[in-house]
């Protein structure tokens, strides 16, 4: 192994109700660093805010963490206010003999892997860009405008792609409780008539978390209340019949715009939720290290589906590289779409800037096929360009805007 | 050990396996061969990352998931005799073994008594050479192993059961869980390897997680001088058997890798 590897801190766990599913991805993409040229450092976000390293850390059997397991970890943070030029670091606790001490940890990327709020969101990849840290994926903008689901198919909708309309309906202020006449008033706006069963979602979480098919009233006041559990408001959408989902990635991080294979995850219920999609086939938690049968998600899903047709796999591909541009994505970034089987119409549903497992069995089942080393390599090399890219023009003269003398 | 009459007798009833990827004879083919107390699936999430490169076979060695077992006290050469007449039915290919653990003792003894049916190797953590132990160990080894016959020995007489509780306070758990295959698990435990990898003429490429406990890369390294065309990489960070999951995407790039540099592509 090579000994100038660049290092690659990978960020995941965070303040999200994605947390463990980030777990998972981020440690996936530790997993499958092209080590001749990479080195890993993992940086978990505790649900807490706290930031830790260490190699405990890369086993799945070291989580949920607890006061003992903390021991075993260094307390890390984001050296902020550096100079550019001094390169990104995370600075870790030490006792010191005259005081606390501060050991550098110098790294080359960081790797966002937090999924949802808190980190898909924009706000990381601002916290990044501000400081000058070279990062991975899409950029802050990019990564807040897509996280409301709202936003994003209006957005859409008016450039032409296929939308469903929906009505966004916000979290009442603590205290106070769902009108339900300014509520109707809000529905009947975004969808026209009121017509059941409607699905409620959140505005801005992925992992199908807090999604429900609401029947009638009640059960809308109680699907909207779970959702503003999780979430600031929630967008409902009328309920697709026949619904098959279909999901595509997208990436720019080769050079070209590429899209992987088409997936249509499998489910016998009427959407895919969460203990569906992460843990079904087990005893009910999430698998570890030592069952070698984590790789079997593959099994929940199928590859480049029969039934689509030449028009559809078209249209998914053409929404798909129009979502991309549209928003100037970056990363590996996952599109995914509504359709009903019977009529075979098709709707755009979200964008996921960070996607689970960023979406490398779509990419390994894509043609030619890319393997998640050479998908995380290529990530790597894209983030690095462009936050060299990125770098801020100090140079008052060129905008011609100097005050004060330099001599 | 030479190809031909390994002195038994293969199992009545052909392996059971699962078949990844391509069907095309021109496609290199990638026969896997799992671990001891393993069975195919061990290898699955690995296997599924090559089946767009290679047509996989994957086998449940006899007496593990759902393939008979073979006669009783059968070692690593009868499980290579058996794999060989399985392969002999398979159509003729480039072909690929890759073991894991005890997979790579079969590998290698297939390797050597039946180099027709074996293109290459590659051996993920492989077991077969007798392991450097501290005097210490060794000492207690021996002390055990004693007291392990004399329980024996105690229970022909008396009647007693002192040998089931002595294997399950002091035998490991492959020996413990070894059932109607403890006689094998005993003569598999005790090969030595060491000629057998001598004779090893086709390319091989040895994969060993650095935190391997079960098979150290002490082994690994012993095996590397040993086979005339091996190379050896170590990856950091891995154990025994989460190189197989967690390590998969690092084992299949070196896979990969070597099915290029040894002309195993299409």
């Amino acid at each position: 192994m090579s000994k100038d590897r660049k290092r690659i801190a990978v960020i995941f766990g965070g303040q999200s109700v994605e947390h463990d599913v980030s777990i998972l991805t981020g440690l996936q993409f530790l997993e499958a660093l092209d080590l001749d040229r990479f080195e890993g450092l993992p940086v978990y976000v505790a649900p807490d805010g706290g930031w830790w390293t260490g190699e405990a850390l890369l086993k799945r059997s070291f989580y949920p963490l607890d006061a003992d397991k903390k021991k075993r970890l260094k307390a890390v943070r984001l050296d902020v206010g550096r100079a550019r030029s001094a390169g990104a670091a995370l600075l870790a606790a030490k006792g010191g003999l005259f005081g606390p001490k501060e050991d550098q940890l110098p790294f080359d990327l960081m790797v966002p892997a937090i999924h949802g709020s808190n980190g898909e969101d924009g706000t990381l990849q601002g916290l990044l860009a501000f400081h000058g840290v070279p990062f991975a994926g899409c950029r802050a903008l990019a990564s807040s405008t897509t996280m409301d689901k709202d936003f994003t198919k209006r957005v859409l909708g008016a450039l032409g792609v296929p939308v469903l309309p929906g009505a966004r309906i916000e979290r009442p202020q603590s205290g106070a409780s769902l009108e339900p006449k300014a509520m109707e008033r809000q529905l009947a706006e975004g969808l026209g008539r009121l017509e059941f069963p409607l699905f409620v979602k959140p505005l801005g979480l992925g992992s199908s978390i807090g999604a429900s098919v609401a029947d009638d009233m009640d059960g809308l006041l109680a699907a909207l209340l779970a959702v503003f559990r999780i979430d600031q408001a929630a967008l409902v959408e009328p309920k697709v019949a026949n619904l098959r989902e279909y999901n595509v990635a997208a990436s720019r991080a080769t050079g070209v715009l590429r899209l992987s294979a088409i997936e249509r995850p499998k489910s016998a219920a009427d959407f895919l939720n969460f203990s569906e999609k992460y843990l079904s086939g087990g005893s009910g938690g999430a698998k570890l290290d030592e069952a070698p049968s984590e790789g079997m998600l593959s099994q929940n899903r199928v590859l480049n589906p029969e039934e689509l047709t030449p028009d559809q796999s078209t249209a998914i591909q053409n929404h798909a590289r129009c979502v991309f541009e549209t928003f100037n994505l970056a990363g590996s970034v996952r599109i995914d779409f509504l359709s009903d089987a019977e009529s075979g119409e098709l709707w755009f549903n979200e964008v996921n800037t960070v996607p689970g497992s960023f979406a490398c069995y779509l990419w390994q089942a894509a043609e030619p096929p890319l393997s998640f080393i050479e998908l995380t390599t290529s990530l790597i090399e894209e983030g690095l360009r462009l936050s060299a890219g990125e770098r801020a023009q100090t140079d008052v003269q060129t905008a011609r805007a100097v005050i004060f003398d330099r001599g | 050990m030479t190809a031909g009459d390994p002195g038994m007798s293969p199992p009545k009833t052909p392996f059971h396996k699962l078949t990844l990827g391509p069907e095309a004879t021109e496609a290199p083919q990638i026969i896997w061969l799992h671990g001891w107390g393993q069975t195919h699936a061990s290898l699955l999430p690995l296997a599924e990352l090559m089946e767009k490169r290679a047509t996989n076979i994957l086998f449940d060695l006899p007496g593990f998931g759902k393939t008979e077992r073979l006669e009783r006290g059968a070692a690593s050469p009868e499980y290579a005799a058996a794999v060989a007449a399985e392969l002999t039915a398979l159509p003729a290919g480039r072909r690929l073994i890759v073991g894991h653990s005890f997979g790579c003792r079969v590998a290698l003894r297939l390797a050597a008594g039946w180099p027709e049916l074996v293109g290459g190797l590659v051996l993920i953590a492989p077991a077969g050479l007798p392991r450097r132990r501290s005097v210490l160990w060794r000492g207690r080894a021996v002390g055990l192993k004693l007291s392990g016959r004399m329980a024996r020995f105690a229970d022909r007489l008396l009647g007693s059961r002192l040998h089931d509780r002595f294997a399950v306070r002091f035998g490991s758990a492959d020996y413990r869980n070894a059932g109607p295959l403890r006689e094998s698990f005993v003569k598999i435990v005790n090969e030595d390897l060491s000629e057998v990898a001598r004779q090893i003429s086709q390319p091989v490429a040895i994969l060993v997680g650095e935190a391997d406990t079960e098979t150290p890369p002490e082994i690994s390294r012993r095996y590397a001088q040993l086979i005339e065309n091996a190379g050896l990489v170590v990856l950091p960070g891995f154990g025994h058997l989460d190189i197989l999951s967690r390590g998969r995407h690092q084992l299949e790039a070196r896979l990969s890798r070597f099915l290029e540099e040894h002309g195993f592509g299409h």
